[in-house]
């Protein structure tokens, strides 16, 4: 076996190959010892090896952790994956020694809430699996275990309820994921750009969460969940515009201030997008919809500004995307150092040297702070994008090119379909007319 | 595909041309604040426009709203408006104009081409105000009031409904102006500024036909006026009771008005007015006595001042508070014969008004 192994190999010096021999028993293993825990093998190897209490050959036969290897093209795979390879007897076993390198189990990070649980996905995909199974005690919930690319050999687990999940997009879903043709797959973010296909699409269609109590409601409410080994994250689909705008915290929390947040949050949408567009266009064609005391200090204001509105916005706007992006890159130390520059010097100079009117400056602030509180991350990127075309189209067109701007976008998004479901459906009691009809439109 | 994007974009390109010179930025327009338009004198040149301009400045405080005034003399106003451009550096904005003005001359003459000018031109707004201006519409605008934070404030507060809700005040609005000029059956009534100083006094109304200034009402009967065609106005009411002063500070006034066939078939409007409010001058010691008989000859004397008013509007033959536009829409008889018939009857119409005052508290607790 081992020479075999070692011409299948390239010349490593971690594959370890030995050859054992005790009173009556000749066995060859093989390993690689970087991925591999030794203390795992020596207490299941060569400590009861060596002592020969018991006959090697029947320890592997009746412990299950021992798995009877049939093939030899199975050999690589395993050895890549952790295994031990015993060969004895001219039977070929394997036995999971793997070791992962891994962050232990910890709180939320990205998705943060104040009361509810703390607890995120790891890295791991067994871990992962029990946060989730302990969530979601139902023999209904099914786990469908493969690897997706053909290098990388990622393992993922598709979950979902048996009983309440559409089967028309499982089965859509399943088709796609074996339709994914990828070296290197390590995130869940490749893997979501690969399933949806189109990688032009503006908005995301699944949902990317570290919350496994976000990950078992979707279960519940009959969505599939991918798990990935060595992300953190899970994917959820399909989703709606409104499940993205929907923050865990909405459902923990007391009923009214929940809800006024949640229209807070869609209005902020709302001026996160056009508050830019409707500056110029306002500050530009038509300036009498604005108070008369605010038309005035505006027009005070921007007198020492050469440039036209649209300039002065784009000069604000890249600013702050530049800020935004550099204390995401920044390393925590130097992060805050980065926002009190760029914010405080920069954003009070400019409007000293002329080069944008104070108003200017509120109306950056409020749109990058607006951008901040649409809870998901993929969608928040998704709607920083959305307020530049609508920039152009109020520089030629004013108000009326926002407004058709924003009747494009409203468009677009009843267009979408989230692997078959619409995705600018509202929530609600969906009435079905029919068997397997789910009130949707199919993708097809 | 492909085509689709390269079509859509081709017609974004030639839609860039259609934006055209609309793109202005704010700082580049000089918003006009107020405008006032006067008669000349000049045959050849009729109109007098005169055109408050705002300067604009980033800090906002009393007495810093500084502004800038040009007058022209032009035979339209919208060439005069043209013609001013050339004398200013950025372009005249009309967009946040919220008081026009015209002189007393040119009311009494001829205001139907003001209006038209106003209601025409894109950026006036038809929720400016309109309003008469005495000795003339230049005299006002070139009045400065120290207080102002900003240019054209101090008469904006005036009209509008966010600073003093003088009931000696009326607003008109544009669009309001151009129904009552063009509706048969109600009469334009405007404001008259008359200037006193460094500052204004908005307490007068004029009364016009469908053509021209009248008459003009002195501020007692502008109150009076006001009170009867509003509801829920802040205003007075005084009188006196067996020589005690009273003066009721009315909450609350609504009036109602019938058009009927009184008892000989002469045509009678009745008037129902009902008014609650607090004593806010009265003699010692009323909350003792019987408010009934109060309230009644308060309710007496009103009632007499409301008739004396609306016999003034009928010898003057206007009809400001709109009871011609009530009779024909309730006395439908087919074609325009339902106009004829009130045009007959207006000049000799009766006027029964009564007046239920309700006196709410005497404004002391005791």
């Amino acid at each position: 076996m081992i020479n075999r192994i070692l011409t299948m190999f390239a010349e490593a010096k971690d594959l370890i190959t030995k050859r054992l021999r005790n009173d009556d028993t000749y066995i060859e293993i093989a390993y690689i010892d970087s991925l591999c825990d030794e203390s795992k093998i020596s207490e299941a190897i060569f400590v009861p090896f060596s002592r020969n209490q018991k006959p090697f050959q029947e320890i592997v036969e009746f412990s299950s952790e021992f798995k009877p290897v049939h093939e030899m093209t199975e050999w690589t795979s395993s050895l890549l994956r952790g295994y031990v390879l015993v060969h004895i007897n001219g039977k070929y076993y394997s036995y999971d020694a793997s070791r992962n390198i891994r962050i232990e189990t910890q709180t939320t990070q990205v998705e943060s809430s104040i009361q509810g649980p703390q607890l995120a996905l790891t890295e791991d995909l067994k871990d992962g699996l029990n946060l989730i199974r302990n969530r979601y005690p139902e023999p209904s919930l099914a786990v469908e275990e493969r690897t997706l690319g053909t290098v990388s050999k990622t393992r993922i687990a598709i979950l979902f309820d048996n009983r309440k999940v559409n089967s028309k997009v499982l089965k859509n879903v399943q088709k796609k994921l074996l339709e994914i043709n990828s070296d290197m797959l390590h995130s869940a973010g490749e893997v979501v750009r690969e399933l949806v296909g189109n990688r032009k699409q503006l908005f995301p269609t699944t949902l990317i969460s570290e919350r496994p109590d976000r990950i078992s409601n979707s279960i519940a409410q009959g969505k599939i969940v991918i798990l990935m080994h060595g992300s953190m994250f899970g994917i959820i689909l399909p989703v709606t515009f409104f499940d993205l705008m929907n923050s865990m915290d909405d459902q923990y929390e007391g009923f009214w201030m929940s809800r006024t947040l949640l229209i807070m949050r869609y209005f902020s949408v709302l001026l996160t997008v056009t508050l830019p567009a409707m500056y110029i266009s306002i500050v530009s064609y038509n300036p009498e919809l604005f108070r008369v005391q605010l038309a005035f200090s505006i027009a005070g204001s921007r007198s020492a500004v050469p440039y036209p509105s649209f300039i002065e916005v784009l000069v604000m706007l890249f600013m702050i995307e530049m800020l935004v992006e550099a204390s995401v890159r920044l390393p925590r130390y130097i992060g805050s150092t980065g926002t009190t520059v760029g914010g405080l010097i920069l954003g009070q100079a400019a409007q000293q040297a002329g080069l944008v009117s104070s108003i200017m400056i509120i109306v950056t602030s409020v749109v990058a702070i607006t951008n901040f509180v649409i809870p998901n991350n993929a969608m928040a990127f998704a709607i920083r994008f959305l307020k530049y075309p609508l920039i152009l189209l109020a520089v030629f067109y004013g108000i009326t090119g926002v407004c058709i701007g924003m009747f494009i976008y409203f468009v677009y998004l009843s267009s979408i379909r989230s692997f078959g479901v619409p995705y600018f459906r509202l929530h609600g009691k969906l009435t079905r007319s029919a068997e397997g009809d789910l009130g949707q439109v199919s993708s097809t | 595909m492909r085509r689709l994007i390269s079509l859509v974009l081709f017609t974004l390109m030639f839609g860039i041309i259609l934006g055209g010179c609309g793109f202005k930025d704010i700082d580049k327009r000089f918003f006009v604040v107020a405008a006032g338009i006067d008669e000349s004198g000049n045959p050849n040149k009729p109109f007098r426009v005169t055109l408050r301009l705002a300067v604009t400045s980033p800090k906002i405080e009393p007495g810093a709203g500084k502004s800038q005034i040009e007058t022209i003399e032009a035979k339209t106003i919208a060439e005069g408006v043209r013609e001013l451009k050339a004398y200013v550096d950025k372009e005249l904005d009309f967009g946040h104009c919220k008081i026009f003005m015209l002189g007393e001359k040119l009311a009494r003459t001829e205001m139907t081409q003001a209006l038209n000018w106003m209601t025409r031109r894109r950026d006036i707004q038809m929720i400016a105000n309109v309003s008469i201006g005495k000795p003339s519409a230049e005299a006002i605008l070139q009045i400065q009031p120290k207080t102002e934070r900003y240019p054209g404030n101090t008469l904006f507060l005036s009209f509008g409904k966010e600073g003093t809700d003088s009931s000696y005040t009326l607003s008109e609005y544009v669009f309001g102006l151009r129904k009552r000029l063009t509706e048969k059956g109600i009469d334009p009534v405007l404001p008259i500024i008359v200037s006193e100083r460094d500052t204004y006094r908005i307490s007068q109304v004029g009364l016009f036909n469908k053509k021209k200034l009248v008459t003009t009402l002195k501020p007692e009967e502008t109150q009076l006026y006001n009170q009867i065609t509003k509801t829920y106005l802040k205003s007075s009411l005084g009188g006196n009771v067996e020589d005690d002063p009273y003066v009721l500070t009315v909450g609350k006034i609504r009036s109602n008005y019938n058009i009927k066939n009184g008892p000989q078939g002469k045509p009678v409007v009745q008037m129902i007015i009902r008014i609650n409010g607090l004593l806010e001058e009265a003699p010692k010691m009323v909350f003792e006595k019987d408010w009934t008989p109060i309230e009644q000859e308060l309710g007496r004397q009103y009632s007499k001042a409301v008739v004396q008013l609306l016999k003034k509007f009928q010898r003057y033959g206007v009809d400001p508070v709109g009871f011609g536009i009530r009779y024909r829409a309730t006395h439908y008889s087919g074609g325009d014969k339902t106009w004829q018939d009130w045009q007959r009857m207006y000049p000799n119409i009766d006027f029964d008004v009564q007046t239920h005052v309700t006196i709410e508290g005497t404004g002391l607790i005791k």
